[in-house]
């Protein structure tokens, strides 16, 4: 309302909230008598008063406190992985595993090696003896790797993703 | 300063974790309602609020009895809160307060049971600040100095804001009833 300037609108305040001088009270009561805007912004404010003035409490879940205190022994824990960061994570060791069992597959880690310990440079060094030569299974060694990742997968999906979206559901549902 | 908390916050800290039960009861209404004052969404706010408990439990040896044990909760209340609203960016809204754009409801805009309804709608145009302020305030529970306290502004600047956020409001209103006029 542009007739109404920035010390009238203080006034009405001042005049709801009783913290007026008697004279500047009268004067005030004055200035509404004369004018409808004044009146009606007035009301608006006494609505906005009364309305405020009700405002009440809001009440949380009634496990709220339950939560809370079996949360105590978890922290930090809750500041985790994000469900952003854990869907990358996920999304990040399938394509791992993926492409390992796609080598695998297609037979990149078949035939065994060995690594020779007498070409490391050691022998002359610091051993006079001749050393063993150690067999390498390509395919074992990926194997576990890929259950490893597997493994991790099933572990981000339940920490990361799977237990905070079932947490929220049920404080969804109180 | 004594406050009738701190002995039940020796208690906690001598390691009787189990009473800390009875300080959540007590506070967890002003801090889910403060939570909710910032996040509008009640999962959101019940999150939030526990989270800050738990923050508050865990950092309960560093508090300093120079406040009153709720000051220094709902700061904490009020800290996490804000920062989930940065992290999360509240992506949903309950029912109860979408924001209904003017017009869009059927017929008899402003019967007086709206009220509380628009004013609710009008505190939605209010930016986060002086929202976070005036809901505070009328709460009744707390000073211009806790409030003050709880949101790390000046008495002044949260007294001010009260002031503006009602002017704002009224204004808001004032339009409403205008429309209704309109449409009469």
């Amino acid at each position: 309302m542009k007739n109404i300037s920035k010390q009238q609108e203080d006034n009405l305040i001042a005049y709801l909230d009783g913290t007026l001088t008697p004279a500047a009270k009268e004067r005030v009561e004055q200035e509404l008598a004369n004018s409808p805007a004044l009146q009606q912004r007035l009301v608006a404010l006494q609505n906005v008063t009364q309305v405020l003035k009700s405002t009440t409490l809001e009440q949380p879940s009634k496990n709220f406190t339950q939560r809370v205190m079996n949360g105590l022994d978890q922290y930090p824990l809750r500041s985790g992985l994000s469900l952003k960061n854990g869907i990358l994570l996920l999304v990040g060791v399938m394509i791992a595993v993926g492409i390992g069992a796609f080598l695998l597959s297609a037979g990149v880690f078949d035939s065994t090696g060995a690594i020779d310990l007498n070409n490391m440079g050691l022998q002359n060094k610091y051993i006079k003896e001749s050393l063993p030569t150690i067999p390498v299974n390509g395919k074992l060694i990926m194997n576990i790797i890929i259950m490893l990742n597997i493994a991790l997968a099933f572990l981000v999906l339940d920490r990361a993703i799977l237990k905070p979206w079932f947490e929220r559901r049920t404080r969804m549902n109180f | 300063m004594t406050d009738p908390e701190f002995e039940l916050i020796d208690r906690i800290l001598a390691g009787n974790q189990a009473v800390y039960a009875e300080l959540v009861d007590r506070h967890k209404s002003y801090a889910f309602t403060i939570a909710y004052k910032i996040l509008e969404n009640r999962s959101e706010a019940e999150e939030a609020a526990q989270d800050a408990f738990i923050k508050a439990y865990h950092h309960l040896k560093n508090f300093k009895r120079d406040a009153k044990f709720s000051t220094w909760l709902y700061r904490i209340v009020f800290n996490t809160a804000v920062s989930y609203k940065r992290k999360h960016k509240v992506k949903f809204q309950d029912i109860e307060t979408t924001v209904v754009e003017y017009g869009q409801e059927a017929e008899g805009i402003l019967e007086r049971s709206d009220k509380k309804k628009y004013i609710q709608q009008a505190m939605n145009k209010l930016n986060e600040a002086d929202k976070l302020a005036i809901s505070l305030f009328y709460l009744e529970e707390f000073s211009l100095e806790e409030i003050a306290e709880i949101t790390g502004m000046q008495a002044n600047t949260i007294k001010a804001r009260v002031h503006r956020a009602r002017q704002r409001l009224a204004e808001e209103l004032t339009i409403l009833l205008k429309k209704e006029a309109l449409t009469l």
